[in-house]
């Protein structure tokens, strides 16, 4: 049981994919300006990942090994189209603001590298386990960024006021910076910083 | 049957394109309805919010149920039936040859070459009588392309709200185009004169209060001059010659035929 | 000075292996070395002997940013001054109070007064800078053990002097905490940030708070005074518009609004003569960042443009306009972040002129574009002293093997 545990809870800190292998940061960039987007994001992408795991980890002993890429891509795209059309039946507003970018975690190497990494070697119930643990990870990184950005950003949690804002006759100012893609870089950045003086064995040996 | 073989790839290669291609249409068929729907209702919201008549309690379609679709045809200043209301997409009717209408050059102040020719408009109405009169305008900004609805009282000069629903500039700055402070400016401001002139403009700072064009005029947004003017200039096309100008003299002059 | 030379030897043991106050062994070095010269030599071979060490080179700079400083709290004060001579209305808060004491008289004709009401201005946002920077490299020392340097020194003067006189103090204190942390001591502090760490605090205000820090309202040290650069007018109505409320050599001397200590270029020409004689500043980085400004503004005059303004503006005006001369001659010549291969420095400082003008000319957001420009430049360093060693070891390679 110990193996199944590690499986799942070693992404999220002890081998993050974003603080680690700094994996998925494109979207991390793209949508972590509100909470409310990052939390749907977190769902779809957690729910690709295990979907694709367990998908591969089934057929793994069938797939051909020089179509192998190929035949992982193809579930992943297929997932992700499914995710893409629910949330734009049944959370609308939200697949607006997330835009192109539920469409673009097919090139999340998250993803794929999970699916080529472990669920071509592993039963489909760790495989499971291992894509829900990834895509956590991945979630408490985006939703750490997003907190941050919308709180100083906007003054707001989930769009609920938190900080009144000048322009809504509060005090706060917001930053306008953390509403640019950017700022998700020097949030990640320091949270790396943290991370690393936390569990020092992460620290990359200086060359 | 070997893992590498030719004749296993072709098979699993086959079943998964099978596979994968049912589940996708399955779920982009069964889901379209919805979707559908969900566009529609996005842009009744967006039009209930620039005439200012959204209420978050009520059914969108009851609130929409006095509001009426018509095609308009901006060359003629005629309302048109060749077009299909549910259906007609005027950001796809700019693409096509027969309905896109290229603007001559110098008159290009939306700063977006070519529109459609057909725009759907939206009258709200009591009764036989129109009470205000909803507008699809866009035009560059500062960054990106910035689409809003404008709606006019029945005097078809005087603004009753303005907001755009679609844009990417930059937080903050330009962004504040979403300010409700901001669009709470435009309530009461006239587009055109007595002459018929488009006057409506974004001035840079604030309107001094007691000149005589403070009634044609908005605020600036600070730190967003570029934005502002783009707004400015987006109105002054589309209340134009080349935009709403012909049929809005008409529906003064002569009302709305049934 | 005996009595301080006793008292600091009397102290050495509490700061010493094994005393007291040990872990704040780098504060009591900094004071030590900051009023006598460092007690340890270089004892093995091979090494240069140079007078020259970081805390001269670092008091050099600060000492070329003199005239500039004067000039901060001169015109800043001036540009208020002569605003509330024809407007009326007076110094308001704690300022006006401590003036009044001060016995200012709000003439802009008198050296003093404008002196007064500029550093009522300046010296508060200085204060902040060095305080609020000065501590978190203080921490930064402690925690690593490091020995506190002066290389904050020079960051401390420059980052005030490119503030709008109106920034209002928790931004400042903001910034600098950004330039300082993010901009430097995540590389390893001082020696190793590749970015100009005041310059980094800056362009952080920028896109935070775009509203204190660009715009038409925060030039000029009055509550609702709105006056737009003369940069800024420019990329309204091109050169007309620029005559219509300067003329050359008061934007020369620096006379017109702007950051507190970059519109004055003579003041700059004055820093500029000090780096280059002394050593410190690069003539090779200043002399290419100035013919390529020329260059390429010339370029866009002869190209003009019906619609862009700035097409038509000629380089004798982007030299002595907004920061342009100021962070040529102070930022981008910066040692650390900037390239320090020769023929490397050449091309940097083409590098910078090129995108400052480019910025300004064509990009319809920002009149001002020598802050980006630099930051650019930066990032574009190492790339290029690189390629310069490549090139070099491939042509000495040729030679050896004939």
């Amino acid at each position: 049981m110990s193996r199944a545990k590690d499986v799942l809870l070693d992404p999220l800190f002890n081998k993050n994919p974003i603080g680690l292998q700094i994996l998925g940061i494109c979207s991390a960039l793209a949508v972590t300006s509100k909470l409310e987007t990052v939390i749907v994001m977190s769902l779809a992408v957690t729910f690709v990942i295990a979907g694709s795991n367990v998908s591969v980890s089934l057929i793994r002993k069938q797939i051909p090994n020089s179509i192998r890429i190929i035949v992982e891509i193809t579930i992943i795209a297929t997932l992700v189209i499914i995710v893409d059309q629910f949330l734009k039946a049944y959370a609308f507003g939200i697949s607006k603001q997330l835009s192109v970018f539920v469409g673009l975690i097919i090139t999340n190497c998250i993803v794929l590298g999970r699916a080529e990494g472990f669920a071509m070697k592993n039963p489909p119930g760790l495989s499971f386990l291992d894509g829900v643990g990834n895509g956590l990870g991945y979630s408490i990184v985006l939703i750490i960024v997003a907190f941050f950005r919308e709180l100083f950003g906007a003054g707001k949690l989930l769009s609920f006021s938190i900080l009144p804002t000048t322009s809504e006759g509060g005090w706060y100012l917001p930053n306008g910076l953390m509403l640019l893609p950017p700022s998700a870089f020097f949030i990640i950045g320091l949270l790396i910083w943290a991370l690393r003086t936390w569990k020092t064995d992460q620290v990359e040996e200086e060359n | 049957m070997s893992r590498d073989s030719t004749a296993k790839i072709l098979t699993v290669a086959f079943l998964l394109c099978v596979i994968c291609s049912i589940l996708v249409s399955a779920a982009a068929v069964g889901l379209s309805e919805r979707q559908q729907r969900n566009k529609a209702a996005e842009k009744k919201k967006n039009i209930l919010m620039a005439a200012g008549l959204y209420d978050e309690d009520m059914s969108l379609d009851e609130q929409f149920s006095t509001i009426q679709t018509r095609i308009v045809d901006l060359q003629s200043g005629e309302f048109s039936s060749d077009y299909d209301v549910a259906s007609f997409d005027s950001r796809v009717a700019a693409r096509e040859p027969e309905t896109r209408f290229v603007i001559p050059e110098g008159q290009d102040l939306a700063g977006i070459k070519a529109h459609s020719r057909y725009q759907d408009v939206y009258m709200v109405m009591d009764g036989d009588a129109l009470q205000q009169m909803i507008l699809p305008v866009y035009g560059k900004g500062l960054w990106s392309t910035m689409y809003g609805f404008i709606s006019l009282d029945a005097d078809m000069t005087t603004v009753v709200g303005f907001a755009f629903y679609e844009h990417g500039e930059t937080p903050g700055l330009g962004g504040e185009i979403d300010n409700p402070n901001w669009k709470n400016l435009w309530p009461g401001k006239r587009i055109y004169d007595d002459q018929g002139k488009t006057r409506i403009e974004v001035v840079k700072g604030t309107v001094d209060r007691g000149s005589a064009n403070a009634i044609y005029q908005v605020d600036g947004l600070s730190g967003a001059t570029l934005t502002a003017r783009g707004v400015g200039n987006l109105l002054q096309y589309w209340m134009g010659q080349n935009g709403y100008r012909l049929l809005l003299a008409k529906l003064k002059q002569e009302g709305v035929k049934q | 000075m005996k009595p301080l030379r006793n008292l600091l030897d009397k102290l050495h043991p509490l700061f010493a292996e094994g005393g007291k106050l040990q872990k704040l062994y780098p504060l009591y070095e900094a004071i030590d070395t900051f009023t006598y010269t460092p007690g340890e030599v270089t004892d093995g071979a091979p090494h240069v002997r140079d007078a020259m060490d970081l805390k001269r080179v670092m008091i050099t700079v600060v000492l070329a940013l003199v005239p500039c400083f004067f000039m901060a709290m001169w015109n800043t004060g001036y540009q208020a001054n002569s605003i509330m001579q024809v407007n009326g209305g007076s110094v308001e808060g704690w300022r006006g109070l401590l003036l009044e004491l001060l016995g200012y008289g709000g003439n802009p004709n008198s050296l003093v007064d404008n002196l007064l009401l500029g550093a009522a201005w300046f010296v508060p946002i200085y204060l902040v800078t060095n305080i609020v920077g000065g501590l978190w490299e203080a921490l930064f020392c402690i925690v690593r053990r490091h020995e506190l340097n002066e290389g904050f020194l020079v960051t401390g003067s420059l980052f005030p002097l490119i503030c709008p006189p109106t920034l209002p103090l928790w931004q400042v204190a903001l910034g600098i905490s950004f330039g300082v942390v993010i901009g430097k001591e995540i590389f390893g502090g001082t020696g190793k940030n590749f970015l100009n760490p005041a310059l980094t605090g800056r362009a952080f205000l920028f896109f935070a708070y775009p509203a204190q820090i660009s715009g038409d309202k925060v030039w000029t040290a009055l509550d609702g005074v709105s006056r737009a650069t003369p940069l800024s007018h420019a990329a309204e109505g091109g050169v007309q518009a620029v005559i219509g409320v300067t003329s050359w050599f008061d934007a020369f001397f620096g006379l017109i609004p702007g950051s507190m200590g970059e519109t004055s270029t003579l003041a700059c020409l004055f820093g500029a003569a000090v780096l280059i004689l002394s050593g410190i500043g690069s003539w090779r980085i200043m002399s290419s960042g100035l013919v390529s400004v020329v260059a390429i503004s010339l370029m866009f005059n002869l190209i003009g443009s019906s619609t862009n303004p700035m097409f038509e503006l000629g380089p004798h005006w982007h030299l002595v306009l907004g920061g342009l001369t100021f962070g040529l001659v102070f930022m981008a010549t910066d040692p650390v972040s900037g390239a320090m291969t020769e023929e490397g420095q050449w091309v940097y400082g083409f590098l910078i002129g090129t995108m400052c003008i480019l910025i300004r000319v064509v990009n319809p957001a920002f009149p001002e574009g020598m802050m980006l420009a630099i930051l650019f430049g930066n990032v574009f360093a190492p790339l290029i002293d690189q390629l310069v060693l490549k090139f070099h070891i491939k042509r000495r390679l040729r030679h050896v093997q004939g």
